[in-house]
């Protein structure tokens, strides 16, 4: 089955993307975190989008790969809560600790997602022996 | 960008939270202070956070640290009291402008968010082993 391998290390590459990307917004939010008490300090929070059509690179034989974060982009926005304290503080601790959980389980998500591909590739190369 | 940034965050949101608690206590062992060494009744101590920029971190991404720790400076409580050696000619002692009650919400809001930040920085620690876990 030729393409087969090249299309685990393609996924492989997509779920490093993702990694990548929990990794950063995991910083992100632990800022907000650690800015509980800061007067005037308003959350932020990380997106991510597919990068324009223009900068994706072209892939063209079924061996390219997409490097790490390669056809997307990240901008840290805003993340302003309903409710502004008296010093100016707009960070919800709930908000964000929940933020955070889903982000270290989509992590995990990614990381184990990985991890099985990495089990097939091992069985590939055990010649279906391991 | 990698995890460490994330801890060195939590770890300065920590220290601050620290320091807050640490005059907190400050504030409520002294609340009946008359005598210091400016002269007067002890003083109530407040922290200011400011917010600093990281090392390699993602633009957005700050730490907090403790700007200053500013003095109060609402008037002293007086109590009649003509006894006490501190007591000024009518009789009045001044007393510090701590409110013990406030003092303890400062402590808890203090301890709350320092358990948070330790969340955050356990959280951090699991995706890195999760990460190294990965292909084992």
């Amino acid at each position: 089955m030729p393409g087969c391998v090249s299309r685990i290390y393609d996924a492989v590459n997509r779920l490093e993307v993702a990694m990548s990307y929990h990794r950063e917004r995991h910083s992100v939010l632990a800022s907000n975190v650690a800015h509980l008490d800061t007067p005037g300090y308003r959350p932020v929070d990380l997106q991510r989008a597919p990068a324009p059509e223009a900068t994706q690179p072209w892939l063209t034989a079924p061996g390219h790969q997409v490097g790490p974060a390669g056809g997307e982009t990240r901008t840290v926005v805003d993340d302003g809560g309903a409710l502004v304290g008296p010093d100016g503080n707009a960070v919800q601790l709930e908000r964000e600790l929940a933020k955070i959980d889903a982000n270290r389980v989509r992590y995990g998500t990614s990381a184990e997602l990985v991890s099985r591909r990495m089990a097939l590739l091992r069985y590939a190369a055990g010649d279906g022996n391991s | 960008m990698d995890f460490f940034s994330a801890m060195e965050v939590s770890a300065s949101g920590l220290s601050a939270q620290r320091t807050r608690m640490t005059v907190a206590s400050s504030n409520l062992a002294n609340a009946s202070t008359t005598r210091t060494a400016a002269g007067g009744p002890y003083q109530r101590r407040d922290v200011v956070l400011a917010s600093v920029p990281m090392n390699n971190a993602t633009a957005g991404v700050s730490g907090v640290a403790v700007q200053q720790i500013v003095a109060d400076p609402t008037p002293p409580r007086l109590e009649y009291d003509p006894g006490h050696p501190d007591a000024d000619v009518d009789g009045y002692v001044a007393y510090p402008n701590v409110n013990p009650v406030e003092e303890m919400v400062d402590m808890i809001t203090a301890s709350r968010a320092y358990e948070a930040g330790v969340t955050t920085l356990s959280t951090a620690v699991s995706m890195a082993e999760r990460a190294l876990g990965i292909g084992r």
